[in-house]
């Protein structure tokens, strides 16, 4: 019986592994081809990685070269499982509890708590174990015969690759657990849930932030220097490096402190999580059936400023609402904020070498333009999640407004929630950093390029926000990176355009009037799509049908389908 | 009045709803009854405008509904069967939503709401999430959102469903009182005895096609039946429920 249960549950813990209402899963569409598309970009990683242990020649390179080379990738293949398996805790953040629903379903049933508690934690091990392997399939084929160190072998070399990369993730999925444990036993549950979504951001933040401002750290000299210490002492992705290379074979001195620290770290993280978790498990368990149905008013404020037309403040406001209150959406809004923070701060902190023939700070130049594309293309994307899919029949019923009012609607959220933060935080930044004159000339740019970036981001859009059902694996992941990749490319060659015009009043002119155009433009186009005649609100998102019809239907004939067509539509 | 002619909807090869026809007219409460998957909730979302009709017409005050949807919709209230709400939002903050979404005056629906949230007795929780009410307190909202906008049309699906007994005897009277103030009210329900004291006359709808259409005083005489429930019984309910419930209570016990 038992044996049976934990198969079962194993099985529908594992499923869930992932927040799968992070995708929607009230929506019709395929689950499984978004995450299949998630397990094939790491797949793509791993493979292009792979592709780089072809080329690599280690007899083109001196000792010590080669030493720093292969360093630089060990470290390169752990943070990067450490970045991964930290997204992944995010993602599974909840699902690691068991939530209302898990309480209210299983507890009438004869399971003991134990085989809920093993059936989670398995289930966890094994979607950890799953990224893990997806993430260095290739790469973990290849390049251990690279780590080779003299006189050592080839297997255990693939072995300490393998035993690195699962301790490292565990580590950090660990780290992520126990802090979570910790938290649901300090605090009273109620306090738990608020701050847990706190906790996740930071987290989030955390990770993203850490992966991309950690140091590069791989010569012998740079792991003795003092001034390195600090960081090598914090940051667990040495400690891994540390550790692989004493699993291999290759144990450097320099290592032999932070090899001390992945131990150390893998025990408590380990021990310290077991017990953390398994007390909080039992506890939850008990406090979730306890919880009170009814929620007492909270005292907070809860005005919001009107956005235009009665039609326009309540979708704003609705925006606001759902964007502010659903972890969920937090969370994807988090990731393209993510990107943006750890750009800004990646610039600020590396400044570069300064132009001395350009008066103001390209890296600045480039990061508020970048950051101000993220977050708008990010905004829009969060925009097409639904929030209680089932609830958007009020927004139908209420529909008493014209398409073209809607549409106007529509387009307001993504200049509130996605233009104007970015420009009031930039404004603030560069007013205090610049000379007025030169931060308000910028930000004239910079608002123009917010508004084409939004009105090209609208020209589609016919959503009233989080009320349009979702469809899984629609959009093509890799097509959207290669895509950021070339729109990355464009700023940094706009942004050395811009310095220069700033120099310039004429160009400068000439600059502004352009962009303004486009911005005209843009709107033009946004607002004549939407206001196309077949336009209507969108609230179901249609699958593309598997046969096109291409209607090359002779003149005059009315082809069977366009007249029945026409038939339902008289009646 | 709301008329419907001929009325059918069809999901693939299943007729939910077929060729229905019945008119519920202004200062009456039409019932509108039937068994689990008759169509009835099909139906109502045909009226609301939330889902289109394979063929028919459904007409208000002699207009077809779809050729002025707009206008049609700013003189429907609707309170569907199931209370899917924006769990996120608090009670005050969704019927401000819906206010604003239904372009009303923002002062006036400020009075509105929060003399509803009072009669209702939501206004100690009126800014708590959704998400924390019980079933009645999720009703009352839904019913707040259909008369905030003092609506001519009132479609009620399953409009007791959770409701105390005291907020279901209030809700009864209104009901009344908005008929006897000239508004269209078309009322489904599984509770028969509600239905019988509230409406004036019934629609029974059973697999998708109507099976009376009349007053409940006239169906009593018709059919020699002291109650709504043995008229629907007999009209709508197909199976032997003694037998039934025997046969159920055998087979737990093998």
């Amino acid at each position: 019986m038992t044996k049976l249960q934990f198969r079962v549950l194993y099985r529908q813990f594992l499923f869930r592994m992932v927040d799968l209402e992070l995708l929607s899963a009230s929506a019709q569409g395929d689950i499984s081809k978004l995450l299949g598309q998630f397990a094939g970009l790491l797949v793509f990683f791993s493979f292009a990685c792979s592709f780089g242990s072809l080329i690599f020649d280690r007899g083109k390179l001196s000792p010590p070269k080669l030493q720093s080379a292969l360093w630089g990738m060990e470290h390169f293949f752990i943070s990067t499982t450490l970045l991964v398996v930290g997204l992944f805790s995010v993602l599974s953040w909840d699902s690691t509890f068991p939530d209302r629903r898990d309480v209210l379903v299983l507890a009438p049933l004869p399971i003991r708590a134990r085989t809920l508690f093993l059936a989670k934690i398995t289930a966890a091990a094994s979607a950890l174990s799953l990224t893990v392997v997806a993430m260095h399939c290739f790469a973990g084929l290849g390049w251990p015969f690279h780590f080779i160190p003299k006189g050592g072998n080839a297997l255990r070399s693939l072995a300490a690759y393998w035993i690195t990369m699962f301790a490292a993730g565990a580590f950090n999925f660990c780290c992520v657990l126990g802090v979570q444990g910790l938290a649901a036993q300090l605090l009273p549950r109620r306090y738990f849930l608020r701050l847990s979504a706190f906790l996740q951001m930071a987290a989030f933040c955390w990770f993203v932030s850490s992966y991309l401002l950690e140091p590069s750290i791989v010569t012998p000299s740079a792991f003795a220097a003092p001034q390195n210490q600090r960081a090598l002492e914090w940051l667990p992705s040495y400690w891994f490096l540390g550790f692989l290379n004493q699993l291999n074979g290759s144990m450097h001195p320099a290592f032999t402190a932070l090899t001390r620290r992945a131990w150390i770290g893998l025990a408590v993280a380990f021990s310290g999580t077991a017990v953390a978790y398994a007390l909080s498990y039992f506890r939850t368990l008990k406090k979730i059936v306890e919880e009170p149905d009814i929620v007492a008013g909270s005292g907070g404020v809860h005005w919001l400023p009107g956005f235009g037309n009665s039609l326009e403040t309540g979708v704003v406001q609705f925006s606001i609402r759902t964007l502010a209150r659903s972890r969920q959406h937090r969370v994807m809004l988090a990731f393209f904020l993510g990107l943006g923070f750890a750009l800004l701060v990646f610039v600020l902190k590396n400044p570069g070498p300064k132009d001395a023939s350009l008066r103001a700070e390209l890296p600045l130049l480039f990061t508020t333009v970048a950051v101000m594309c993220i977050t708008v293309v990010g905004t829009r994307v969060v925009f097409s999640m639904p929030i209680s899919l089932r609830a958007n029949w009020i927004f139908r019923v209420t529909q008493v407004s014209s398409v073209r009012e809607y549409m106007a609607a529509i387009r307001r959220p993504l200049f509130v929630l996605g233009v104007a933060p970015v420009w009031i935080v930039s404004a603030a930044l560069l007013f205090s950093m610049w000379p007025w004159q030169l931060a308000a000339d910028h930000l004239v740019v910079l608002g123009l390029l917010g508004a084409i970036v939004a009105y090209v981001c609208l020209a589609a859009f016919r959503k009233i926000p989080f009320t349009c059902s979702y469809l899984p694996g629609k959009s093509y992941l890799h097509m959207a990176f290669m895509t950021a990749m070339f729109l990355m490319l464009f700023i940094v060659r706009g942004v050395v355009l811009e310095s220069q015009a700033l120099q310039n009043s004429t160009l400068y002119a000439i600059m502004v009037a352009v962009l303004a155009v486009a911005a005209l433009a843009a709107r033009w186009w946004a607002v004549s799509r939407a206001n196309e005649e077949d336009a209507v609100v969108q609230f179901e998102e249609v699958q593309a049908p598997i046969l096109q019809t291409l209607g090359l239907n002779r003149d005059g004939v009315v082809t069977t389908e366009a007249a029945s067509a026409h038939n339902s539509h008289a009646c | 009045m709301l008329e419907l002619r001929s009325v059918s909807k069809c999901f693939s090869s299943i007729t939910a709803v077929d060729n229905v026809s019945f008119s519920a007219r202004p200062g009456e409460v039409t019932g509108y009854l039937g068994p689990n998957g008759s169509g009835k909730s099909t139906t109502m979302k045909m009226i609301t405008g939330l889902i289109e009709m394979t063929s028919g017409e459904i007409l208000f005050e002699g207009q077809r509904i779809q050729n002025d949807l707009i206008g049609y919709k700013q003189r429907m209230g609707y309170v569907p069967e199931e209370p899917h709400l924006y769990a996120h939002l608090s009670g005050q903050e969704y019927l401000i939503m819906v206010g604003q979404l239904r372009g009303l005056d923002a002062k006036t629906t400020a009075r509105c709401i929060d003399g509803l949230l009072r009669l209702f007795l939501l206004h100690g929780d009126r800014h708590a999430p959704i998400s924390a009410y019980s079933k009645g307190m999720r009703q009352k909202i839904l019913l707040s959102a259909a008369l905030l906008h003092n609506p001519d049309l009132l479609l009620l699906d399953e409009p007791f469903s959770g409701l105390d007994v005291g907020s279901a005897l209030v809700l009864r009277s209104l009901i009344q009182e908005l008929a006897a103030r000239g508004k269209v009210v078309l009322f489904s329900s599984h509770e028969l005895e509600t239905v019988e004291r509230v409406c004036s006359r019934v629609v029974i709808l059973h697999r998708g096609k109507i099976v009376a259409d009349d007053s409940i005083a006239h169906l009593r005489t018709l059919m020699e039946l002291p109650t709504l429930e043995s008229i629907f019984s007999q009209l709508a309910v197909e199976q032997d429920t003694a037998a039934i419930s025997r046969e159920i209570a055998d087979l737990i016990r093998a």
